[in-house]
């Protein structure tokens, strides 16, 4: 693959298609994107292209430029004009009548190659829209770019081709059939009874349940003490739950779409919906997986009307932390006893407003718990999100590493953590590159694994 | 140079009124008519009127985004700002009739001129600014500060009385042309700034209620 941008490619040959005619279909696909028919975000997007003052202040908090050594190319405000100074040359009056003055330019086809990978380094993390003096949004001028991408026929496969589009078929992006759902079940009560100590039968398919409890399904294969976890902690907790095979429809909580597609977005979400409707449950509980409870949670409250979602979204933080407080559940922190630190995610925190929920378990669950500097709504991205940590094509999970993952390693060894709790699939696919590549003593755990290790 | 006076100071000023409460007008309708977006808030943010209008009122007051993130920009930002405000509340002193305060419009014009060129220095001589700037930012600081610059060369602050009943004029549609050539390429100035102000990034001020209400603070509590 040929450079196009930076030392690294996220977008394959085969899907960036770098040496066809692409500007005509870029600039018809962006005036289409400056329509109000592009409603779900017109208004931040019209305002971040419009008004930013160009002070620099996002760069100051970017993970990825200060990780980088400050490389101009990582600039977040470089990286918007990207998009801007095509805005401005063909749909603004400004830009027609004197580009040079107001930073517009014409679009050439190494221009979208450029800013195709340019616009796949950024997580959309929105910690720069936090602290911006005017709330400009870098992390929305990106998905924007990324929609324009995706409607000329650019897009990771990893997200669409084997993401969305899988999950639809299937019913979860890792293709896993309800048999082979049904074989990890098993083994997972068998495994449980192992470790905890504990007889639970995990119920499956369960009509009417007050609880349907979905995971991000690449849970199952990567990180079962999380599911394990949950079912010990529900069983606990003495409700009335249930996970779902594929047989039922859907039955994995991520929705890739909120990365890179408002389509792909309401397609997964309408068919998570239909699979929660067939089944009749009470809530619709979001695993821990974060930006799978931004889509379900906040985005599909305006896409879809409420009449049509008669029950309610809950994350499985809330649900843990609001049975710790009412004593519903009981734990002794005496029983993790190491060094627990808790990282952030930028969709739970930032985006999702679950700061106390966390905290409340870790703090009743573990006996040394402390915080990463910074943390809450200043935490720092670990690089995984948008999509990132599952791509890591060529070279990109060394970009993902020697960026994002630098910064973050750095701050787990300050904290002197011996655990590092995490609550978003995401986060922990990147961690775990993060805590192997380098050598970091120390190992990272579900939030609901750890409180399942405390219940007394 | 009686003719160029007479439309500097009495045709242009209600062009400049038209096209500045018409731009606008029309950039208020324009984004007040944007379709309801998605939930993109991010938290936490103030949930309350009080807390909402306390933050915004904070942030225009203090800058304080740039006080903690970016503290290289915030003095001289901070210094630009308030010498805009300062001669803001000068104007509106002038036309209340305390033309006799003119310390608000001398200091206004100094903090505004020497907040505008250190920004403009700034943004050129570091090379991660200047890599970020194009020609329309330089030119946004220069008009900023070629008002204060004109207005203390020229005593502009110190004619609050002529200004005055040059303004009163105005609104009475009984326009005089200004006193003086001088007091002319000042009010000249004033009106190029307010032509242009609503069509470009200066009007940020006014973008501002619908980034923050809109969308970064979101319209509806995260409990409901």
């Amino acid at each position: 693959m040929r450079k196009v941008f930076d030392d690294y490619r996220a977008l394959a040959d085969n899907v960036l298609r770098p040496d066809e005619p692409r500007v005509d279909k870029f600039v018809e696909a962006m005036g289409k994107s400056l329509k109000k028919e592009n409603w779900t975000f017109w208004l931040p997007y019209v305002l971040s292209l419009d008004y930013c003052m160009k002070c620099g202040t996002c760069a100051e908090v970017c993970p990825v430029y200060q990780a980088s050594g400050r490389r101009e190319i990582y600039h977040p405000v470089k990286r918007s004009e990207m998009l801007r100074s095509i805005y401005r040359r063909y749909f603004t009056l400004g830009g027609k009548l004197w580009p040079g003055l107001v930073g517009a330019k014409d679009l050439t086809e190494d221009g979208i190659n450029a800013l195709a990978e340019s616009f796949y380094r950024c997580t959309v993390c929105r910690r720069c829209a936090y602290v911006c003096p005017v709330a400009i949004d870098n992390g929305l001028v990106v998905r924007e770019g990324r929609k324009i991408l995706d409607a000329i026929g650019i897009a990771p496969d990893e997200l669409k081709d084997s993401g969305t589009q899988i999950q639809l078929k299937a019913g979860n992006a890792t293709n896993m059939g309800t048999a082979a759902f049904l074989d990890i079940i098993e083994f997972m009560e068998e495994e449980i009874a192992d470790t905890w100590g504990r007889q639970v039968k995990i119920p499956v398919d369960k009509k009417g349940a007050e609880f349907l409890l979905m995971h991000n399904a690449g849970d199952y294969l990567a990180f079962p003490e999380t599911v394990m976890g949950a079912a010990v902690v529900l069983q606990a907790a003495g409700v009335d739950w249930t996970l779902n095979s594929p047989a039922t429809g859907i039955n994995d909580v991520v929705n890739y779409g909120v990365f890179f597609s408002d389509g792909e977005l309401e397609k997964v979400l309408r068919a998570q919906l239909k699979t929660a409707l067939d089944l009749g449950i009470k809530t619709f509980v979001v695993g821990e997986c974060g930006h799978a409870f931004e889509a379900l949670k906040y985005l599909m409250q305006r896409l879809i009307p409420a009449g049509e979602r008669p029950f309610e979204v809950k994350s499985i933080l809330e649900l843990e932390a609001q049975w710790i407080r009412e004593g519903r559940i009981k734990v002794d922190p005496g029983k993790n006893r190491e060094i627990v630190t808790y990282h952030d995610s930028c969709k739970l925190g930032r985006l999702g407003g679950l700061y106390e929920e966390p905290r409340t378990i870790l703090q009743a669950a573990c006996q040394d718990f402390r915080e990463l500097v910074p943390n809450r709504e200043m935490s720092l991205c670990c690089g995984g999100g948008s999509g990132f940590a599952i791509m890591a094509k060529g070279d990109f999970l060394k970009f993902r590493m020697e960026t994002y993952g630098q910064l973050k390693a750095q701050q787990l060894t300050d904290a002197g953590a011996q655990v590092v709790a995490l609550a978003c699939s995401n986060c922990k696919g990147q961690f775990r590159e993060i805590i192997n590549y380098y050598k970091l003593p120390l190992r990272f755990a579900g939030v609901s694994e750890l409180l399942a290790n405390a219940l007394v | 140079m009686d003719g160029l006076i007479y439309f500097v100071g009495v045709v242009l000023p209600y062009v400049t009124l038209l096209v500045f409460s018409g731009g606008f007008i029309y950039q208020i309708v324009r984004l007040a008519r944007a379709p309801l977006h998605l939930h993109w808030e991010l938290f936490p943010y103030p949930e309350t009127l009080g807390g909402q209008v306390s933050e915004l009122a904070t942030e225009v007051a203090t800058l304080r985004s740039l006080y903690l993130h970016h503290r290289k920009l915030w003095g001289r930002s901070l210094l630009m700002h308030w010498g805009i405000y300062l001669q803001v509340l000068w104007l509106l002193l002038v036309l209340g009739g305390w033309e006799k305060v003119s310390w608000p419009g001398f200091a206004g014009g100094l903090a505004c001129l020497f907040g505008a060129l250190g920004i403009a220095v700034w943004r050129y001589t570091d090379p991660e600014m200047r890599t970020i700037s194009s020609p329309a930012d330089y030119l946004n600081l220069f008009l900023v500060a070629l008002i204060p610059l004109v207005g203390l060369i020229t005593g502009f602050y110190g004619q609050a009385d002529l200004l005055r009943s040059y303004l009163w004029g105005i609104a009475s549609f009984h326009p005089i042309p200004p006193a003086n050539g001088p007091l002319a390429l000042n009010i000249l100035l004033i009106q190029c700034f307010l032509l242009y102000l609503p069509f470009g990034r200066m009007a940020h001020f006014a973008a501002k209620y619908f980034t923050y209400h809109k969308v970064k603070w979101g319209e509806v509590s995260r409990h409901a």
